[in-house]
């Protein structure tokens, strides 16, 4: 089991006595190598439950194991490490450093847990043959198209070999075309036996993943899985 | 649970990069520290070579040397009205000096008046012309006329008979007789002529005063020739060698007490003449000196509180321009320590490239000042050593804040942040 949610609460204090509970006693389990899409109107507690699963916040009840690893009540530089470690977060728009060359975006992870410099080279340089851009590698973000961005972006999830490949709302700010280039991408990844998680809540990416969870007020509604 | 290590040149490297791609702004924000800087290093610069020259120069008047005269120092308007009401000092004056004080070695006698100085069709006006008894050369160090200036000094015999030699000072022959041996030449002042028959080697000025602009003969002859009534400066001065350094205090007491008593001194009243030391010298300008040095510390440091307080400005502003950068390095793993140290890093490099900047023209301007004004100045290790502490503790301390402010951000909002 890769991950293991247990009745998870998330509760944001917004002052004056005024609580909102955006997660209620949520129970999740992924194996490892899942494509799982997680769907959700606004307001369903999807994007609390993406920074949870992805380290970024701790919950306030509840129990999350990544990787047979308790996280939920590590301090914020365990949780750097965990984020290090086992996660690849590709985001709706991209978050690349705009000065740096994609290259050096890719490289970021691996300068942040010490890789040599000549191996981080390396492995910099297989993330970006593996999304197709090693012709790109030292053009900056905005010579670069939108969906060349991405794929910078998936390489940077890549690079240093993570658990899961989180992704929020990854075909976002592309037109269909490029959308559709992208997922292409996470579907040839999957089959590669890379776990991908996608956040989204549009119906026709979460149809590329094997596995839709459906949530609404901080709840499972409907946890399908299809037939690959 | 495994460390994530950031190698520190990784985080220079990423400081380094984000500077670069804010030029003019990093070169603006450097303004304030290079200004702090650069004042350290040209005012304790001038300072240290103010110090050593006057150290230099009391050195020549001798540790076992003071002068008596009527003025003494005088330090405001009252000191100038009331040593104006007193009365010269005479010859009666200093042959009691001479009989009373059994630790004086030498008392020797200058007189100074104005005139001009003519040699063929080129002259001087108003050259201090200074009439010494002989002994005066062995009271001042200006016996160096022996070894290190040309011709001789003045002699006993000169003295007893009036005779018109002069030493000469070295800005006057250098006038007079360039590229030819002084010595023996006759020269005329007012209306009077005189043998050239030393110079001593050329001293610079001191305190504003042209050491190398005078004509010194003999005591007699000046009493002879150029004695004169009407002359404010018709009293005496007294260039007094004590036997030895311990004894210095006590001879200055027997001069006291001797002159006390024939000028009719009143018990608890001061003196009514000047007495003048290298030490007093040394300690009048320690005092002046200090007072000055406090008030440009004090304006060194709010120039460099002023450059702290802009680089803290611009590293906020960075730290609210980059929040999802920051963001962004955080959901890949960065933890707060390497936030902080890139930040750090970067306030850091600005100060010491000011600093650096600050040093670099400071010492520029020490020496422009010192080659283009009488002012000197000495260069002091220790001030660009302390220049680039204080810069490096100006980065630091007004960095921390911002860098601490990058570091705590969550990241969850910080990747929010439009």
């Amino acid at each position: 089991m890769l991950i293991h949610i247990r009745n998870l609460w998330k509760t944001y204090d917004m002052g004056q006595a005024v609580q909102v509970q955006a997660l209620r006693g949520l129970d999740l389990d992924i194996e490892r190598g899942e494509y799982i899409a997680i769907m959700g109107p606004s307001g369903s507690g999807k994007s609390t439950l993406m920074n949870l699963i992805g380290c970024l916040d701790t919950p306030t009840e509840g129990t999350y194991e990544l990787n047979g690893r308790t996280v939920s009540q590590l301090t914020d530089d365990e949780l750097a490490y965990i984020r290090n470690k086992e996660i690849g977060f590709v985001f709706q728009t991209f978050n690349l450093l705009a000065r740096a060359t994609a290259l050096h975006n890719v490289e970021l992870p691996l300068i942040y847990n010490g890789t040599l410099a000549s191996e981080r080279k390396k492995k910099a340089a297989q993330a970006m043959a593996a999304v197709d851009l090693t012709d790109r590698a030292h053009h900056k973000p905005n010579e670069l198209s939108g969906g060349q961005r991405q794929r910078v972006a998936i390489a940077r999830a890549l690079v240093n070999s993570p658990s899961i490949i989180l992704a929020d709302e990854p075909t976002g700010n592309l037109d269909s075309a490029t959308g559709a280039e992208i997922m292409q991408l996470f579907n040839r990844l999957s089959k590669q036996g890379h776990t991908i998680i996608l956040v989204t809540h549009e119906h026709d990416i979460a149809a590329c993943a094997e596995r839709s969870v459906h949530l609404r007020d901080g709840k499972i509604e409907k946890d399908e899985r299809r037939a690959a | 649970m495994g460390k994530l290590q950031t190698p520190i040149w990784e985080s220079i490297k990423i400081s380094l990069a984000s500077l670069r791609a804010n030029k003019l702004r990093s070169i603006l924000t450097l303004i304030g520290v290079i200004i702090g800087v650069m004042s350290i290093i040209t005012m304790v610069s001038l300072i240290s070579g103010f110090n050593k020259l006057v150290a230099d120069q009391l050195a020549t008047l001798g540790s076992t040397t003071f002068i008596v005269n009527k003025f003494g120092i005088i330090l405001s308007d009252d000191d100038w009205f009331d040593a104006m009401k007193r009365k010269d000092l005479t010859l009666a004056d200093y042959q009691a000096v001479v009989d009373g004080c059994s630790e004086c070695e030498e008392v020797a006698v200058q007189k100074v008046s104005n005139r001009k100085v003519k040699y063929g069709r080129e002259h001087f006006s108003r050259v201090p012309i200074v009439g010494i008894t002989p002994n005066y050369m062995k009271v001042v160090a200006l016996d160096d006329i022996v070894d290190k200036g040309q011709g001789r000094v003045i002699t006993e015999f000169e003295n007893d008979h009036r005779r018109q030699v002069v030493i000469l000072g070295p800005e006057l022959t250098e006038k007079f007789f360039p590229m030819l041996d002084p010595v023996g030449k006759k020269i005329r002042i007012g209306d009077v002529d005189f043998t050239v028959v030393g110079v001593p080697k050329k001293r610079g000025s001191f305190l504003g005063d042209n050491q190398d602009r005078f004509a010194a003969i003999p005591f007699t002859t000046y009493q002879k020739y150029f004695s004169n009534k009407s002359e404010p400066w018709e009293g005496l001065e007294f260039f007094i060698k004590a036997k030895d350094y311990p004894t210095m205090e006590k001879a200055q007491d027997q001069v006291r007490a001797v002159l006390r008593a024939r000028r009719h001194v009143p018990y608890h009243a001061k003196d009514d003449f000047g007495m003048v030391s290298a030490e007093t010298l040394m300690d009048l300008y320690k005092q002046v000196t200090t007072g000055i040095s406090f008030t440009l510390v004090g304006i060194v440091s709010i120039s460099l509180l002023v450059g702290g307080i802009v680089i803290m400005n611009i590293m906020l502003v960075s730290v609210t321009e980059r929040t999802r950068e920051i963001g962004v390095r955080k959901a890949l793993g960065a933890r707060r320590r390497s936030i902080l140290l890139q930040f750090l890093i970067e306030s850091v490099t600005l100060a010491v490239v000011g600093g650096t900047a600050g040093i670099l023209l400071g010492v520029m301007l020490a020496k422009i000042i010192s080659w283009t004004t009488p002012i000197p100045a000495a260069i002091e290790p220790w001030s660009i050593i302390a220049g680039l502490l204080v810069s490096t503790g100006v980065g630091v301390f007004f960095g921390v804040f911002p860098a601490a402010k990058a570091a705590r951000l969550d990241p969850i909002e910080a990747l929010r942040y439009e």
